[in-house]
């Protein structure tokens, strides 16, 4: 199957079509993104400013992950299946705009920062409880992670200038 | 009035300036989201404290001292954006009634967020009293409820159509 057998078969599901087909259930998920979005840069932001030194200092960076995580995932998976309610209503239209692919690259970029900052890094964070520094390869995934996720959210507002 | 003032900014040279550039208005767009991240990060750090749901070994007074300077910093940044993308735009967001809801909710909302500081250091808050926490719950929901309706009016404006009269 090509990907434009997909893109049709997703374009002929009833959800696609309820979707594209009314007035106000797209611009609703819109809302919903963008809430779960601004919450997990939000969250996120809290823990890499603290990686890098520039806040919470006095906090123990454990004890921040352990606060904001589950924060970042739930509404993660929120944004997740709003922006992919979204693709269904008019994959073809996505998968053909340049901002939209170069966000899911982002996307996976953070992912794979965020999976090697715990699978990795986490470790080196022992020593870097209240008022300790990170250590640098540590506070290099804090700042990888800011800039991602600010690329991301300009990659996804350019995405509505493009289509 | 409005129409007059909105015409009057579109014919200034800034605004010009702007509308000719393709690229201005998704970029300051986007810093605006960015800010609102700031703020949303914060104060639901706040108002999720005051449920108890994070942070629960954390002072709310110390956490409001924290945050709050942030929330302060990102709606003044907010409004300098907003006000920069009118100044792009004159003749869209003012003749859309989503964006004065937008700006009262703003309103009752930084107001909300002022009382709930408040009220967090008084003697009763501080000691724990029933009354006292019961309200900062309550207003911490009425918080949340408002800044949520104020992202998705945001998002709504631009589907929303100018009012009877509006310059085109």
């Amino acid at each position: 199957m090509t990907l434009n057998d997909l893109v049709e078969r997703l374009k002929g599901t009833p959800l696609s079509q309820a979707i594209s087909g009314s007035d106000t259930l797209f611009p609703l998920l819109e809302c919903v993104h963008v809430l779960a979005v601004v919450i997990v840069v939000g969250a996120i932001a809290i823990v890499d400013l603290r990686l890098l030194g520039l806040r919470a200092r006095g906090r123990d960076i454990q004890e921040l992950l352990k606060q904001f995580v589950p924060v970042t995932l739930g509404a993660f998976g929120v944004g997740f299946v709003a922006g992919a309610l979204m693709f269904i209503a008019k994959p073809d239209t996505y998968l053909a705009n340049a901002f939209f692919l170069t966000k899911m690259v982002l996307l996976a970029l953070a992912g794979a920062n965020a999976i090697t900052f715990h699978l990795i890094f986490h470790r080196t964070l022992a020593r870097a409880s209240a008022g300790v520094a990170a250590p640098l390869p540590a506070r290099l995934s804090g700042l990888f992670s800011l800039g991602v996720w600010i690329a991301i959210i300009a990659c996804g507002r350019w995405i509505g200038f493009t289509t | 009035m409005l129409t007059a003032f909105a015409v009057w900014l579109r014919a200034t040279p800034l605004s010009i300036a702007i509308a000719s550039h393709d690229w201005i208005i998704p970029a300051v767009q986007s810093l605006h989201i960015v800010t609102i991240a700031a703020l949303i990060g914060s104060v639901l750090v706040i108002n999720l404290r005051l449920l108890n749901v994070i942070e629960k070994g954390q002072a709310v007074t110390a956490l409001m001292d924290h945050y709050l300077p942030v929330v302060a910093v990102s709606i003044i940044v907010l409004a300098l954006t907003g006000g920069f993308l009118i100044l792009g735009e004159p003749t869209r967001a003012l003749f859309r009634i989503t964006f004065w809801i937008k700006m009262a909710l703003v309103l009752a909302a930084s107001i909300l967020t002022w009382g709930l500081n408040r009220l967090s250091r008084t003697p009763a808050a501080l000691s724990g009293a029933a009354g006292a926490t019961q309200a900062l719950k309550a207003g911490a929901v009425v918080a949340l409820l408002l800044w949520t309706a104020i992202i998705f009016a945001g998002r709504w404006i631009g589907y929303t159509e100018g009012w009877p009269g509006a310059p085109q």
